[in-house]
């Protein structure tokens, strides 16, 4: 299966960039096309971007048509208060979902769409699964969750319709040294807030792990949903312990004000945040390693650890930056 | 980036946290405790598999904290996390009962712990006689079905005042018809409620040597 076109959605995004990179190195592919309305963050040699807002349907169709994908890689997904308010991230969200699926449903060599998913999907209400797994039922309880549940549905309504495979990675909350993620703000700032009745265990995941993730689904195409979680687990006063940040203990009203003080210093905690620092977030990661063959490479532990060492600002001096 | 405040490295681990929540520190933090309320012997772990998952169900008095007991006692005897399901959803029980190896009593979250190779003890329907063990839902034995482990009977006998306890694990409960529908957990669920009362039967009363007041050792 040489030459596949696939098409990237949100290559502009930290994890689109990776995952058109690691898709540029792959045998398998044969053109790469990515569509965003941010410019790729990090230099690509064989793919094409187009500079695209998700509300101008007509042109996405125009150059979705025209590459004729054989697979969808849709990452335009945008979380809320990481790279944009929660009303903003919904309103890309829902709209790139529509026009880049329906887009790609138009093409006739479509055979497969791979959507970026989270596991905010399953929900933290009460009674909740502590780790559930693909078969678990879906009641997401954060607009997040619902934003991803919405993503899902709409791939799978449009692959039963026109017969494509369509899978969903549901990625644990992401970290990376560049990538825009409301959890790691709020827990790199000095003082971390976390809860004294709940400090619940979750799980995260690097970002070159989801993009090998990302690109293994692209290539083997399965069927169906897939969690993608680093192994092992942490609490937010363990996370703050390992960055050595100044823990907060909070009990119940005092976290509105919180949260308020967050936002204005420039760490907002949305509300999946807040719903992982109460009531955990974790998933059962087995599956993606017996569909794809791959395993995270980077635990939980590891990848906090390493959000705590990543520079805030790189400094280049005037002199190099020419 | 600099650490902000520099703590002990002993005061608190942070990685002691596995993929179910259960905290091995906090646990070996509050064994002293659990220690001056439960003496508990333990016998027949032999029975159990080195690696693999297992459904144990256990005899319930109520308010015994049976499953609690037995979980931190087999934990302790074969230096395996032993899982017990169980656990409120309410902060901040919910969360301390997670640290402690806590499962919630979902069908679904037992299928997952044992498909994930854990070791769960689950307690049958709570009685207030201490040597007769309730029904067992098959709702629970259903995860274990459909996860293809194995169900073991746990007869477990504390005191409501003194310290004595008593876990014993019997040998693995196994259907004497193969059966392709509910049957199967319906029938193993009656059978793991007789081996259960059997191995209470076997273990014998606890007594306080003073007649009249034996009953107080029934706990």
């Amino acid at each position: 299966m040489r030459g596949q076109r696939v098409l990237v959605s949100g290559m502009g995004g930290e994890l689109g960039s990776l995952v058109a990179s690691l898709l540029e190195a792959e045998p398998w592919v044969g053109s790469i096309l990515g569509i965003d309305v941010d410019p790729p963050r990090r230099r690509l040699r064989r793919s094409e971007f187009h500079l695209i807002d998700p509300s101008d349907r007509p042109r996405i169709v125009d150059v979705v048509t025209g590459f004729d994908p054989h697979v969808l890689v849709h990452l335009a997904v945008w979380e809320p208060d990481a790279r944009a308010g929660t009303t903003r991230a919904k309103r890309l969200t829902c709209e790139a979902a529509t026009s880049i699926i329906s887009a790609a449903a138009e093409s006739r060599s479509l055979e497969a769409i791979v959507v970026r998913s989270g596991i905010e999907i399953y929900g933290r209400g009460r009674g909740s699964l502590t780790r559930p797994d693909e078969d678990a039922p879906t009641h997401p309880s954060s607009e997040y969750g619902r934003m991803v549940a919405d993503i899902e549905a709409t791939a799978h309504s449009v692959g039963a319709r026109i017969g494509v495979a369509v899978s969903a990675l549901r990625l644990a909350p992401v970290l990376g040294p560049h990538v825009p993620s409301p959890l790691g703000r709020s827990l790199r700032q000095p003082v971390v807030p976390f809860s004294v009745l709940a400090d619940s265990p979750f799980a995260v995941i690097l970002d070159s792990d989801a993009a090998r993730a990302f690109v293994a689904a692209a290539e083997q195409r399965p069927q169906g949903p897939l969690n993608v979680v680093a192994p092992g687990a942490i609490t937010t006063m363990q996370a703050i312990r390992r960055g050595r940040r100044l823990p907060l203990p909070l009990v119940g009203p005092e976290w509105r004000l919180v949260r308020h003080l967050s936002h204005l210093l420039g760490a907002p905690l949305p509300e999946h945040v807040m719903e992982l620092i109460h009531r955990g977030r974790l998933a059962d990661g087995a599956r993606l390693t017996s569909a794809l063959g791959i395993t995270p490479r980077v635990s939980t532990q590891d990848v906090i650890d390493r959000l705590f060492e990543w520079e805030a600002i790189v400094r280049i001096p005037a002199s190099q930056a020419a | 980036m600099n650490p902000v405040i520099r703590l002990p490295r002993s005061w608190y681990p942070a990685d002691s946290v596995d993929e179910w929540g259960r905290d091995a520190h906090l646990i070996e933090l509050l064994t002293p405790a659990a220690t001056l309320r439960w003496d508990v012997s333990v016998g027949g772990v032999h029975h159990l598999p080195k690696r693999d998952g297992a459904l144990l169900v256990t005899n319930s008095r109520f308010f015994s904290l049976s499953t609690i007991y037995a979980a931190w006692a087999l934990s302790q005897t074969i230096g395996r996390p032993v899982r017990f399901g169980g656990r409120p959803d309410i902060a901040p029980l919910g969360p301390l009962l997670q640290r402690l190896g806590g499962l919630l009593n979902k069908p679904e979250e037992i299928s997952g712990a044992l498909r994930a190779g854990e070791l769960v003890v689950v307690s049958a329907k709570g009685t207030r006689d201490p040597r007769h063990a309730g029904p067992v839902d098959p709702k629970l034995i259903a995860a274990a079905v459909s996860s293809g482990t194995a169900v073991y009977p746990v007869a477990s006998i504390s005191t409501p005042f003194g310290r004595t306890a008593r876990v014993e694990v019997g040998p693995v409960v196994r259907s004497r018809r193969k059966r392709r529908g509910p049957l199967a957990e319906l029938e193993l669920a009656e059978l793991t409620q007789r081996h259960i009362q059997r191995l209470i039967d076997g273990l014998g009363g606890l007594h306080t040597g003073v007649a009249p007041i034996d009953f107080l050792a029934e706990g």
